[in-house]
C-alpha cells in the first residue's frame, strides 16, 4: 500500500508540475465535460490510490481529458483565439439592443422627424442623407451606400454567420457520428454508400454542389421560405437552401473521420472486454465509442466551422445566399465591392470581420488537435 | 499494375456516373418547364405534348438519364434555357480559353511558389524565414479567396493612390497575349487565384522535406561527405517532389472551386462568370454543364494524379 502511495505521488507531479498554473485558469473548463471521461485510462487506476491519503487528496489527479485542456490553455495561440470567438459570439447576441439605446435623438433630415437610435442603428433602415459616411459617433463604423448603419449590418451579418455554422454543424456532427460509427463499426453496406458517396461529393470541388443547388433552387425557393416565420423574413430565405446544401456537402468529411476512428477504437482491448462480458453492440457504441470520439468530433467540426462561416460568406457574396434587406458578411463585400477605390473602408470591415472569425477557428482547431491528439501533429 | 489500373478505371466510370446523375437529377428537378419556356406564347397543348416527345422528356427518367449520359459524352450538353437555341456549349465557349488560362497559370504559379518556400522553411527550420513564411501561408490557406481578393484591390487602390500609377483592379485583358497591358490586368489575379493552392503546397513541402531530412539515406549521404548542396538537392529534394504528386488533383480541385469568385470579384469572362450569370438568368441548362464540366475536370485530375503517382513511386504497384 505504501509503495502504490509514493508511486502515484510521484508519477503525477512529475506528469502535472503541481498546479500553478491552475489559478488563473480554472475558470472555464473541468464542469464543462461530466464524468463520461473519468471512466477511461489511467485516471480510473489512480483515483482510489489517490484518496487513501489526505497528502495526496490536494494535489488533483488529472484525466486524460484534463491534461489534454491543460494543453490547451497553454497554447496561448489558441486561448486568444477562443476569447476572441466568445467575443463575436456575444457581440452579435446581445450588441444590436445595446447599440439601438446607445445615442440620443435626431433629426431625420429627409422627413424632418425626431428618430431614435432604434431607427438610425437598425441593420435594415435606410437613411438616404447619410450615404457612405466613415465613423462617426452616431454611426460608430459608418454608413453603406444607401445610408444603413454598418455596425448593425456587420453584426446581423455575424448573427447569420453563427447560426449558419451552428446549424450546419449539428446536422454534420450528427449524420457523421451515426454514419460514421456504423460504417466503422458494422461495415457491410453502410460502410460502402459511405465510400461511395464521398468519393462522388469530392469530385465537386469547393462550394460548387452548393452553388449548382442554391443557383438552381434558390430563386423559386424564395418564395415559399420567406413566409417560414422568424428564419426566412427579411431575406434570409435563401439562407436555409444554402445551409442544408453546406451540410449535405459537410457530413461525409465528418463520418469519414468517425469512421476510421470507430475501426481503431473497435480494436482496442476494452472494447473486446465488454464484448466477452456481454455487452450489447449498442450499448459498446454508446458507452464506449461514442464518448471516445469525443476529441475527433470536437477538432473536426472547429475546423469545418471555418469552412462553413466561409460557404456562407461566399455564397452571400456571389449572390446566392442572403439577399438585401437581409444581412450578411459576404453580402456586405458584394455590396461594398464597387467601391473599393472611393470607400475602401466598407469592403474592408465585413472583410477583417470574415477574416478574424476564420482565422480564429482555424487556429482553435488546431490548437485543439494538438491538445486532443498530440501525435497527429506534423 | 494492371489490375491496379482495372481497379481504378472502374472507380472511375462508377465516380463519373454519379456525378453526372447528381447533375441529371439537379437538371430535371429544376423548376419551370422547358417546353413551356420553349414554345413561349406560341404554347398550346398538342404542340407541347409533341415537343415534350421530341426532347425526349416524356420518357422515364432512366431512359433520360441515359440519353444525357450519351448526350454528354459527344459534348453535347442541350440547349440553353434563356438564349433560346442556342446550344450551351456555345454560350460557354468564349469563356473556356479565359478560363483554362487563369487555371493554367494558377496551377503553375501553386508549385512554382510553393514548393520553393516550402523547401526554404524546411532547410532553415525554425528560424524566422520558416516562422514568418510558414505564418504567413498559414493565413493564406485559411482565407477565402475573395477575401484575399479584397485586400488586393484595396491594396493595389492605395499604391495607385501613391504612386499615382494605374494598376488595375479588374478585369481581364486578352485571353493567352501577354503585352505588358495584358499583364498589369492578369498578374494580380493569378496570383490571388493562387494564393490557396501555394500556401497549401507551402506547408505540405515543408512537412514532406523534413521528413525526408531525417531519414537514414540522407544521414549516410553526409557521412560520406557529400557537399550540403548535393545532399539537399539530389538527396531529398528530388524524393519530396513525390508526395506534391498526390496533391496534384486536390490543387486542382482547389483551384477550379476559386474559379467563381475569382472571376466575379475580379470581372473576368471566365466560365465561372458565365455560370454566375446563368444563374441570375435562370438559365438552368448552362448551370448544369458548368457542374459537369468542373466536376469531370477535377475527377480526370484524380486520375492523373493517381497514374503519376504509380509512376514516379514503384512501391505503389504493391499494394
Amino acid at each position: 500500500m505504501d509503495t502504490k502511495d509514493t508511486n502515484t505521488n510521484a508519477a503525477s507531479s512529475s506528469i502535472s508540475p503541481e498546479p500553478i498554473r491552475g489559478a488563473d485558469l480554472t475558470s472555464l473548463p473541468t464542469n464543462f465535460e461530466p464524468e463520461s471521461e473519468t471512466a477511461t485510462g489511467i485516471a480510473l487506476a489512480t483515483v482510489p490510490a489517490a484518496q487513501d491519503t489526505p497528502d495526496v487528496k490536494k494535489e488533483k489527479v488529472t484525466t486524460p481529458f484534463q491534461d489534454s485542456l491543460k494543453r490547451l490553455r497553454r497554447d496561448r495561440r489558441a486561448m486568444v483565439s477562443l476569447s476572441i470567438i466568445i467575443l463575436f459570439i456575444i457581440i452579435p447576441i446581445i450588441g444590436p439592443f445595446i447599440y439601438q439605446h446607445v445615442g440620443g435623438q435626431l433629426l431625420d433630415g429627409l422627413s424632418g422627424k425626431q428618430i431614435s437610435p432604434a431607427t438610425y442603428h437598425s441593420p435594415f433602415i435606410q437613411r438616404l442623407d447619410h450615404q457612405d459616411e466613415g465613423p462617426s459617433a452616431v454611426n460608430w463604423l459608418g454608413t453603406d451606400s444607401i445610408g444603413r448603419d454598418t455596425l448593425a449590418r456587420l453584426m446581423q451579418g455575424m448573427l447569420i454567420s453563427l447560426f449558419v455554422a451552428l446549424a450546419v454543424e449539428v446536422v454534420n456532427v450528427t449524420l457523421g457520428i451515426l454514419i460514421g460509427v456504423s460504417a466503422g463499426f458494422f461495415g457491410g453496406w453502410v460502410d460502402q454508400f459511405l465510400a461511395r458517396f464521398t468519393d462522388i461529393m469530392f469530385a465537386f470541388p469547393g462550394l460548387l454542389f452548393v452553388i449548382l443547388v442554391a443557383g438552381i433552387f434558390g430563386q423559386s425557393l424564395d418564395g415559399p421560405l420567406s413566409n417560414v416565420p422568424i428564419l426566412g423574413a427579411n431575406g434570409n430565405a435563401r439562407l436555409l437552401v444554402v445551409s442544408i446544401a453546406l451540410a449535405f456537402v459537410g457530413w461525409p468529411l465528418m463520418a469519414r473521420f468517425v469512421r476510421g476512428q470507430t475501426l481503431q477504437l473497435k480494436e482496442q482491448q476494452f472494447i473486446e472486454a465488454a464484448r466477452t462480458s456481454g455487452t450489447s453492440n449498442a450499448r459498446i457504441i454508446r458507452s464506449h465509442i461514442i464518448p471516445n470520439l469525443f476529441n475527433i468530433v470536437v477538432v473536426a467540426a472547429t475546423l469545418d466551422i471555418a469552412n462553413t462561416v466561409i460557404g456562407e460568406a461566399g455564397l452571400s457574396f456571389l449572390g446566392l445566399g442572403v439577399s438585401t434587406p437581409g444581412s450578411s458578411i459576404g453580402l456586405m463585400i458584394n455590396d461594398a465591392q464597387g467601391l473599393t477605390d472611393v470607400h475602401p473602408i466598407e469592403v474592408l470591415i465585413p472583410a477583417i470581420t470574415l477574416t478574424i472569425i476564420v482565422l480564429a477557428f482555424s487556429f482553435l482547431g488546431d490548437g485543439l488537435r494538438d491538445a486532443f491528439d498530440p501525435r497527429a501533429k506534423d | 499494375m494492371v489490375g491496379f489500373f482495372i481497379k481504378r478505371f472502374i472507380g472511375l466510370i462508377f465516380v463519373l456516373l454519379g456525378v453526372t446523375f447528381i447533375t441529371f437529377i439537379l437538371g430535371i428537378n429544376a423548376p419551370g418547364d422547358p417546353i413551356k419556356n420553349l414554345l413561349g406564347n406560341h404554347y398550346n397543348h398538342d404542340a407541347w405534348v409533341r415537343l415534350r416527345h421530341i426532347y425526349g422528356l416524356d420518357l422515364p427518367w432512366y431512359q433520360q438519364y441515359f440519353n444525357y449520359v450519351t448526350q454528354l459524352l459527344r459534348f453535347n450538353f442541350g440547349n440553353s434555357y434563356y438564349f433560346q437555341e442556342v446550344p450551351v456549349i456555345d454560350v460557354l465557349k468564349p469563356g473556356i480559353p479565359v478560363s483554362a488560362e487563369l487555371g493554367l497559370w494558377g496551377l503553375v504559379l501553386t508549385f512554382v511558389i510553393g514548393v520553393p518556400v516550402g523547401i526554404l522553411s524546411a532547410l532553415k527550420a525554425n528560424t524566422w524565414i520558416d516562422t514568418s513564411a510558414m505564418s504567413a501561408s498559414l493565413i493564406l490557406y485559411s482565407l477565402p479567396s475573395f477575401v484575399l481578393a479584397v485586400f488586393f484591390q484595396v491594396a493595389v487602390v492605395q499604391l495607385d493612390r501613391l504612386t499615382k500609377s494605374h494598376w488595375p483592379i479588374a478585369n481581364w485583358g486578352n485571353a493567352w497575349q501577354y503585352t505588358p497591358t495584358d499583364l498589369t490586368y492578369k498578374i494580380g489575379p493569378i496570383l490571388v487565384f493562387a494564393a490557396v493552392g501555394f500556401a497549401f503546397i507551402a506547408r505540405l513541402t515543408r512537412t514532406t522535406m523534413l521528413e525526408i531530412l531525417r531519414q537514414d539515406y540522407v544521414r549516410t549521404a553526409r557521412a560520406k561527405g557529400l557537399k550540403e548542396q548535393t545532399v539537399n538537392y539530389r538527396h531529398a529534394f528530388r524524393n519530396a517532389l513525390i508526395p506534391l504528386v498526390t496533391v496534384f488533383g486536390t490543387s486542382l480541385a482547389t483551384l477550379v472551386g476559386g474559379v467563381f469568385f475569382i472571376e466575379v470579384i475580379f470581372n473576368i469572362p471566365g466560365i465561372g462568370q458565365i455560370a454566375i450569370n446563368a444563374i441570375g438568368n435562370r438559365d438552368y441548362t448552362v448551370i448544369q454543364a458548368t457542374g459537369v464540366i468542373f466536376a469531370i475536370a477535377v475527377v480526370m485530375g484524380n486520375l492523373v494524379a493517381d497514374l503519376l503517382y504509380s509512376v514516379v513511386d514503384p512501391r505503389i504497384k504493391v499494394e
